[in-house]
């Protein structure tokens, strides 16, 4: 009978993250698409609009936090899959820096990005 | 206690005919991440280049979504998302190694609710565009 099967060893802290971002991310990538699609029509955004939600404090770290973890969530992914699919040695390591160095200006430019839509600071 | 399950190696893609429920979510969730993933490097790319002053955002925004095949590519977006958040909530209930046996079935249950989310919410993506 196959009871169980997962592409990762259930140890270590990047599986567990991988599961914990992925919680949050099932809320807020939902609350996303629903604000700014369904609430707010995607083609009556306008900059007024985004600055006022991006000023609340609330609004504007949960934004934050979405970026950390998707970024996480996203780039520990394809690092995985990469693994999965036999990457190893030198390739493996380059991956990994490449990757995470991405993963880091993508926050950096994230958050740059968000603080430009907002009169908080 | 969790058991090994020899399903053969999905990377041979080849013998996609004999994909049991369960590989062809692995496939999908796959796929859905590596889009999702795409995204979010390009969603942060083009609120990057928008975010220069107040009127260049709101242009940039509304001139996106006055084309209609970004209109589809936003509901494409969707039933990616969707799919992925759904089939993810089951993923973490395998985790948790609740409702194993019922894994192919959720799997299915995640396929007819991504198709039932995003054909309901066309005609919200699609409004005014034609």
């Amino acid at each position: 009978m196959a009871d169980y099967y997962s592409s990762f060893e259930p140890k270590g802290t990047r599986w567990l993250l991988q599961r914990l971002t992925a919680a949050f991310l099932v809320v807020v990538l939902a609350f996303h698409f629903m604000l700014l699609h369904f609430v707010n029509h995607a083609a009556e955004i306008t900059f007024q609009g985004t600055a006022i939600r991006m000023s609340q404090l609330g609004y504007f770290l949960t934004m934050v936090l979405f970026l950390v973890t998707a970024t996480f969530h996203g780039v520990n992914g394809v690092y995985n899959a990469l693994v999965n699919q036999g990457l190893s040695g030198t390739g493996k390591t380059a991956v990994k820096y490449g990757l995470a160095l991405a993963g880091l200006l993508l926050i950096v430019q994230g958050v740059r990005v968000a603080l430009a839509m907002t009169t908080i600071i | 206690m969790s058991q090994s399950y020899d399903r053969g190696l999905i990377e041979d893609f080849g013998r996609w005919r004999e994909f049991s429920a369960g590989m062809w979510a692995w496939v999908l969730h796959k796929f859905t991440g590596w889009v999702l993933v795409g995204y979010l490097f390009t969603h942060v790319a083009v609120l990057s280049t928008a975010t220069v002053d107040g009127t260049t955002y709101t242009n940039t925004l509304q001139a996106l979504e006055s084309v209609v095949i970004v209109r589809f590519l936003e509901v494409g977006l969707l039933a990616v998302a969707v799919f992925h958040i759904l089939n993810g909530l089951r993923l973490l209930f395998v985790d948790l190694g609740v409702g194993l046996e019922s894994q192919d079935r959720s799997f299915y249950a995640s396929l007819i609710l991504t198709a039932a989310i995003v054909v309901a919410s066309i005609p919200t993506f699609l409004e005014g565009v034609f």
